[in-house]
């Protein structure tokens, strides 16, 4: 059996804050407990079926938080939402990231929603790689920002 | 996949809606501040959630793979009798917790908490009626002599006190209880709902999918809070410290347990197909669930007290110290541990056994006391739950009564006349001693 099958994908719950923050803190460096117990909260109030954990070997190795919304920014058709993936960096390799879009992706699809959405800083090689991977790409869209 | 909506037949709905307004009246305050506190989420809606598309074919039991029952009068009458204790069971539960919320809902620290557990006891009331409009949408007239009007008014009828569970007669003595019970108590209700989600009975399964969804959100409100008090008592806040949680885990910990039902039963349920899990079989996860929940308020703990650990160094010096090293100043018994599965137990396989808190075993009654007083909210040991547990416990010491009949004689306010909701015609009564009925609910 591959690693990839062996990668099991299921709802996130709020036992998996820990293994959250532990993942967050791998990759960026930063303990951020604050950030993603409301994050988590939110996700699990508005649609805990968009929010995800994967688990390998009976640990959480990634995790991809998403959601369904229509008429934003011109877009009245549903549409899905990744808003932020995670992926332990000690378990690359796995097809943990690609395991999440896929699960992901069929549950936008039972939501209604015909195609995804994301953003992506220029500068995160490793992130666009890995949606480039996964059938993302360039959108008309662009992201503009100013200060206040 | 989607769902559909429903309601209640209007004077039935009706009668939800007073029954709202005499349990839950901050109920508009809610809705007035929605926004605030949910910007983009759902406004909340009282109705039936039906989920579409789901599996029609029995899941589990010996009759795996045949057509799963529409209506009640379809099943074998045991089977119908276990379904409808069991929908009446969680209806009970569902509006008992709102009763017991209502207590301490002001008490919050914190607005957004107390805006979460108020959220919460809004859909706990859609549960409610989720399990009413199941009651009303068919005919259980092979299992009760009561027509949905007396089903319906029984239900609403209870309070604290009167409940089918344990769990639910019990009041809260402080937000504290409120945010535990949502870690604990609804967790058992989470089990609860993932095994009705297969049950044979379709309208059943098909209304667990919205109930599991809020569910999850419940359980954030209970473990949220619980991991900023941990943090604030790690850097010296007095208000609410590791000790109180600790023994309002041991208060309301043992009572989830019991909640599964005796360690010996629910094997007919899985053979109906009604559940997937034996009462043992399901009680060992929700434990191992809620070790792993200590464990996690213990690294954030940890974490607080010596902000330079990192997540490596953190979870190798909570092992140490789980193991009796003192470490910058911090030991075993200024973390969070899970009571022995035989504490304070009064139901089940250990029901009236004086198991300590480490699982050390008492002899002497008042010993015994003495400990369950030491590890219990000191406002507890004030209540008639704890004080009617001593005088049953000291039956069984004495030889006066069996554990068996202690635990099926653990008296419960009952609805003895009246029927409108607000009816104050509740006694203490006391049951004739009957071996318990194992039977698995939840908020």
């Amino acid at each position: 059996m591959s690693s990839e099958s062996q990668v099991l994908v299921r709802q996130i719950d709020d036992l998996d804050i820990s293994a959250v923050v532990a993942i967050d803190e791998r990759i960026g460096g930063a303990y951020r407990p604050e950030v993603w117990e409301r994050r988590i909260s939110y996700h699990l109030r508005r649609d805990p079926e968009t929010a995800l954990a994967a688990e390998h070997e009976g640990e959480v190795v990634g995790f991809m938080l998403g959601d369904v919304r229509s008429g934003e920014f011109g877009l009245e058709e549903p549409t899905g939402w990744v808003e932020v993936v995670g992926v332990d960096p000690r378990s690359r390799g796995l097809g943990v990231g690609r395991k999440l879009a896929e699960e992901m992706f069929e549950r936008f699809r039972a939501r209604g929603a015909a195609s995804v959405r994301t953003l992506v800083e220029n500068d995160r090689e490793e992130l666009v790689q890995f949606f480039g991977s996964v059938g993302f790409e360039p959108a008309k869209l662009t992201a503009l920002v100013r200060s206040i | 996949m989607s769902s559909r909506t429903e309601q209640l037949p209007s004077k039935f709905h009706g009668a939800v809606i007073k029954w709202r307004e005499a349990y839950l009246p901050d109920f508009p305050l809610l809705m007035e501040t929605w926004e605030k506190f949910f910007p983009t989420e759902p406004k909340f809606e009282l109705c039936a959630f039906r989920q579409l598309g789901m599996c029609t074919t029995i899941e589990c039991g010996e009759h795996t793979g045949k057509p799963k029952y529409q209506k009640a009068s379809e099943m074998a009458p045991e089977t119908a009798h276990h379904l409808y204790g069991a929908i009446r069971a969680q209806a009970s539960t569902e509006f008992g917790s709102i009763q017991q919320h209502r207590l301490t809902l002001a008490r919050a620290q914190n607005e957004e908490e107390q805006f979460w557990i108020l959220r919460m006891m809004a859909e706990e009331l859609r549960h409610g009626y989720q399990m009413l409009h199941l009651l009303a949408g068919d005919d259980w007239s092979n299992v009760t002599s009561e027509s949905t009007e007396q089903m319906i008014e029984g239900i609403l009828s209870m309070n604290t006190g009167s409940h089918v569970l344990s769990a639910f007669n019990i009041d809260f003595d402080s937000f504290v209880d409120s945010v535990v019970f949502c870690g604990l108590i609804d967790r058992v209700g989470k089990y609860q709902l993932s095994m009705q989600k297969v049950s044979a009975y379709q309208p059943m399964a098909e209304s667990m999918p919205r109930m599991l969804q809020e569910e999850a959100f419940h359980l954030a409100a209970g473990v949220v809070p619980m991991r900023r008090w941990v943090t604030r008592a790690a850097t010296g806040d007095v208000t609410i410290t590791v000790p109180a949680l600790q023994k309002t885990i041991n208060k309301w910990l043992q009572r989830g347990l019991e909640m599964f039902g005796d360690e010996r039963g629910g094997a007919s349920n899985v053979k109906m197909g009604l559940k997937p899990l034996k009462n043992y079989e399901a009680q060992q996860q929700y434990r191992d669930e809620v070790g792993k929940l200590v464990r996690d308020l213990n690294l954030r703990y940890l974490r607080a007290r010596v902000p330079s650990l990192s997540i490596g160094e953190a979870e190798s010096t909570l092992e140490r110290i789980l193991a009796g090293e003192v470490i910058e100043g911090i030991e075993r018994d200024d973390l969070l541990r899970l009571p022995h599965v035989d504490f304070f137990r009064r139901r089940g396989t250990s029901a009236f056994t004086m198991i300590g808190r480490d699982g050390e075993r008492f002899d002497d009654l008042n010993a015994y006391a003495q400990h369950l007083a030491q590890n219990l909210p000191e406002a507890y040991l004030a209540g008639r739950d704890f004080s009617e547990y001593l005088d049953l416990l000291g039956q069984v010491v004495r030889g006066e009564t069996t554990a068996e009949a202690a635990a099926a004689k653990s008296p419960a306010l009952r609805r003895v006349g009246g029927a409108c909701p607000c009816s104050k015609a509740v006694r203490w009564v006391v049951d004739d001693p009957t071996p318990a009925s194992p039977v698995l609910v939840g908020a």
